[in-house]
Order: C-alpha cells, then sequence, then structure tokens
C-alpha cells in the first residue's frame, strides 16, 4: 500500500473539522437500566446553573443530531437491543460516555441474572465517570476529557 | 439611501446573497442564543459557537434512512438555503438598495421565505418515522396559520407607501414617521408572525423536543440539517430586515442597519424566554381569532384613512 503525505489543504481542512468537532459535541442521554440516580445527576449538568451550553454541549432528542451518547447504568438484557439501535442510529463520528459505577462495572447489579454487564462489554468506550452518583461536576469533566482526548491526531 | 451596483456573481455569491448573509445568520443566531442565555441567567455559547456547529455538522456522516424519496432527501435542504438566499436579493440588507428590485417584489420574497417551510414539511413528511410526520403536519399548519396575519401586517406599510416594491416602502419609512408608531397593532401581528415563521419558542410547537423529538427534522444528520440550520439563520435575518425597514422607519445606512435589527432581535430574544410553547391548536387560533382580525381592523383602518379621511381632512 502506497503511503500518502498529507498536502497543507486536507491539513487546514481536517483541523478545521476537529475543531469543530470539539467544540460542538451534542449528546443524547440513554439509561440502559439504572436507578436513576445518574439521570438525575445529568438533568442537574444540564441546568442553567452548570450551563453546558458555554462549552457548546446541548442536548438532542433524535440519535441522527448526536456526537455523544452518554449512557447510564448497567446494560439489562432487555435494554441491549435498544441501546445498539440507538448507538447504530447515531452519524460517525461517535463517541460513548459511560456515567455512574454501574455503567463501569456493573456496580450493585454485577453477576445479576437480568444484566448483560458494564456497557463497555456492549458498546466502545470513550470515557468513563465514575461515582454513585458522579456530581455534575465529574460529568463535566468526564465529557471534556473527551473532548480533550479528540485533540491528539488519532 | 446609499445605492451600489455589483456584478451579478458578486451579488449572488458574496454582498447581499452569499457568503455574507451566511456569517450575517450565524452572528445573529449568536446574538439570538446568547440573549437568550442571559435572560435565563445563564453565560452562554461562545462567540463562534453556531460556525463550530454547521462545521460539525457538515463534516458528520449522512444517514439516508429507509422508506425516503432519496433524491428529495437530498435535494430538499439546497431548495431550503436557495429559497432563503434569492430572498436576500430583494431586501434592503445592510442599509443599502435591494441587489435586484421590481414592482411587487414584496410578495415574491414572501413567498421565497416560505419555500423554507414548505420544504421543511415535505421532508418532514417524506421520511417514515413518526417524529416526522407529526412535525411536517404541524410545520405545514402553522405556515397556514401565520402566514395570513404576516402578510397582512406587511400590507399595512405597503398600502401606506402606496407601492409593492420593498425600496420604495423602505424610502418612504425613511422620509415620514415610524410605522411602528402609526400602525403599533400591524408591527405587533409582524413580529409575532416572524417568531412563528422561525419557530421560535412560543411558537415551536413543531419541532417541540419534549414531545416529538425534533419534529420534520427528525431524522436528518449532517449537511442535511446543518443546511435547513443555516436557512432558518438567513431567515432569521432577513425577516428582521423586512419588519425593520417597514415599522422602524426604514433602513438608510449600515449602522441604522444594525441598531435597528439588533433591537428587534432583543425583543425577539425577551420573548422567546417569556414565553412557554403553545400547543399547536393555540397557535393556529392565536394566529386566526386574533392575528388575522387585527391585521384586517388595521388594513380597514388603512385603506380608509388614506382613502376617505385624508381627501376630507387636507383639502
Amino acid at each position: 500500500m502506497e503511503t500518502k503525505l498529507a498536502s497543507p489543504w486536507v491539513k487546514v481542512i481536517e483541523g478545521l473539522k476537529a475543531w469543530a468537532r470539539i467544540n460542538s459535541p451534542w449528546v443524547i442521554h440513554y439509561n440502559s437500566g439504572s436507578c436513576n440516580g445518574c439521570d438525575i445527576e445529568i438533568l442537574a449538568t444540564l441546568t442553567p446553573r452548570y450551563d453546558l451550553e458555554r462549552l457548546g454541549i446541548k442536548i438532542q432528542g433524535s440519535p441522527r443530531h448526536a456526537d455523544v451518547l452518554i449512557c447510564t447504568g448497567p446494560v439489562t438484557r432487555q435494554s441491549r437491543e435498544r441501546l445498539l439501535r440507538i448507538y447504530e442510529q447515531m452519524p460517525e463520528p461517535k463517541f460513548v460516555v459511560a456515567v455512574g459505577s454501574c455503567g463501569l462495572s456493573g456496580g450493585v447489579f454485577h453477576g445479576s441474572y437480568n444484566i448483560v454487564g458494564s456497557i463497555d462489554e456492549v458498546l466502545p468506550v470513550s470515557a468513563y465517570v465514575p461515582g454513585c452518583p458522579p456530581r455534575p461536576e465529574a460529568i463535566i469533566h468526564g465529557v471534556v476529557a473527551l473532548l480533550e482526548s479528540l485533540k491528539q491526531p488519532a | 439611501m446609499n445605492n451600489i451596483s455589483l456584478p451579478p456573481l458578486v451579488a449572488l455569491l458574496v454582498f447581499p446573497g452569499g457568503l455574507f448573509l451566511m456569517a450575517l445568520g450565524l452572528a445573529y443566531e449568536y446574538i439570538d442564543r446568547k440573549l437568550v442565555a442571559r435572560f435565563q441567567n445563564r453565560l452562554g455559547p461562545r462567540w463562534f459557537q453556531p460556525l463550530a456547529d454547521l462545521v460539525k455538522l457538515l463534516a458528520k456522516e449522512e444517514i439516508i434512512p429507509d422508506g425516503v424519496h432519496r433524491g428529495l432527501f437530498i435535494i430538499l435542504p439546497v431548495i431550503a438555503v436557495a429559497g432563503a438566499l434569492t430572498a436576500a436579493l430583494y431586501t434592503p440588507l445592510a442599509g443599502f438598495m435591494p441587489a435586484y428590485s421590481f414592482p411587487g417584489d414584496l410578495v415574491v420574497t414572501l413567498y421565497l421565505l416560505s419555500v423554507m417551510t414548505l420544504s421543511m414539511g415535505l421532508a418532514g413528511a417524506n421520511t417514515a418515522d413518526r417524529f416526522s410526520l407529526i412535525g411536517a403536519t404541524r410545520t405545514l399548519t402553522q405556515l397556514f396559520s401565520y402566514e395570513a396575519p404576516f402578510l397582512l401586517a406587511l400590507l399595512g406599510p405597503a398600502i401606506a407607501a402606496g407601492s409593492w416594491q420593498i425600496s420604495t416602502i423602505n424610502l418612504y419609512a425613511e422620509n415620514n414617521r415610524w410605522m411602528i408608531f402609526t400602525q403599533p397593532v400591524g408591527f405587533i401581528v409582524a413580529i409575532i408572525g416572524l417568531m412563528g415563521k422561525l419557530e421560535l419558542p412560543p411558537f415551536d410547537a413543531p419541532e417541540a423536543e419534549t414531545e416529538i423529538v425534533a419534529g420534520a427534522l427528525t431524522e436528518y444528520s449532517g449537511r442535511g440539517y446543518a443546511l435547513f440550520r443555516l436557512g432558518k439563520d438567513i431567515e432569521l435575518v432577513i425577516g428582521l430586515t423586512l419588519v425593520s425597514a417597514f415599522y422602524l422607519g426604514g433602513l438608510a445606512n449600515p449602522l441604522e442597519f444594525l441598531l435597528k435589527t439588533l433591537a428587534l432581535l432583543l425583543v425577539v430574544a425577551a420573548l422567546q424566554s417569556l414565553f412557554a410553547r403553545l400547543r399547536i391548536d393555540q397557535t393556529v387560533g392565536l394566529w386566526w381569532r386574533a392575528g388575522a382580525i387585527l391585521g384586517l381592523v388595521q388594513l380597514a383602518v388603512i385603506i380608509a384613512g388614506s382613502s376617505w379621511l385624508r381627501p376630507l381632512l387636507f383639502k
């Protein structure tokens, strides 16, 4: 396979794309079986007090408009299909942030009969936010850490 | 009023028509979002936010869902933006004479502005998704309700000026008393009609994200969604230009254009944050029961005043 040297134009356009992606992450929120604690914290994160719009973060209803899937809770057997379907409906490039202890490992539900497991057993997760539930600051930090990681050339 | 003559290609691509208007649209979207954020006691977005949103959406994958007419799905966003950009050629943008002008261009401009709403409705009806379908129904219902009052409200100044040409009305507005004082009812109907046209908060039932996800544009991703958003920003600028040219004493120079449209944008942003969303039947009721009748009364008064009272008073 021949290797192509990136022309300056391609570099500029790629840089512009990366800049836009970092500065305008639209999120969609899905609860794949958590106790609702993390979801309440996510809603608190979206209130004017934390004002995510200053980072360009906007919650979207439609997976077609979203870049980041914020997912809470362990994946139950029932919600696995739905979670996968939502993920597949999102256009590329897309990222997943797992929020809460249950999302990371199954948490207190670990080993339960109706649980598939943590979110990264179903989807490729880019950032993990531990906590039960994590504070809004932690959730913002998680998303910002994901955005920082996008700055490095892949 | 300044008059500049531009080569047609420049008029279409750079100054009133293309890049300038897109940049202005993004800037006005930013100002609108920032104002709403400040009214809600938030910091609000950064100045480049609309641009970042646009570039990101353009760079994203565009998914064409199953069950749509592919050609329509691809072409509708382009038609929407093209309609909005064409409408700009007939408006006194930035206080300069319209790039093109002919008697009766007011009607053409209004129809060109409706092209975007129509293509949004078609885009929603084109997809098999239930949220898009409901959104499309609501978009078109709203189109039929605001269009008549908005037209009536813009007809008032047109009849007062005795012309259907936007540049003539603009000139008349500059040389006479501000029509917001002589026709206050028309101004209110016009600004509410404009908010309905842009589906801004009290009238955002067609894209109510708490009920129907994102309305007609639910299935659009990437390029299509970006173009629809851009079209809406352009319409915001053109709508503000039209209303301030007609009611706020005309637009004579770029400074006046900025001051008047931004003042109007402040009012629009304040109304957005003051009111909660109306149901679609309330929206229709408001416009047909209050808006259209007020517009008609205003029109009757103007016609009576100009054809009957004026000869009586100033013999």
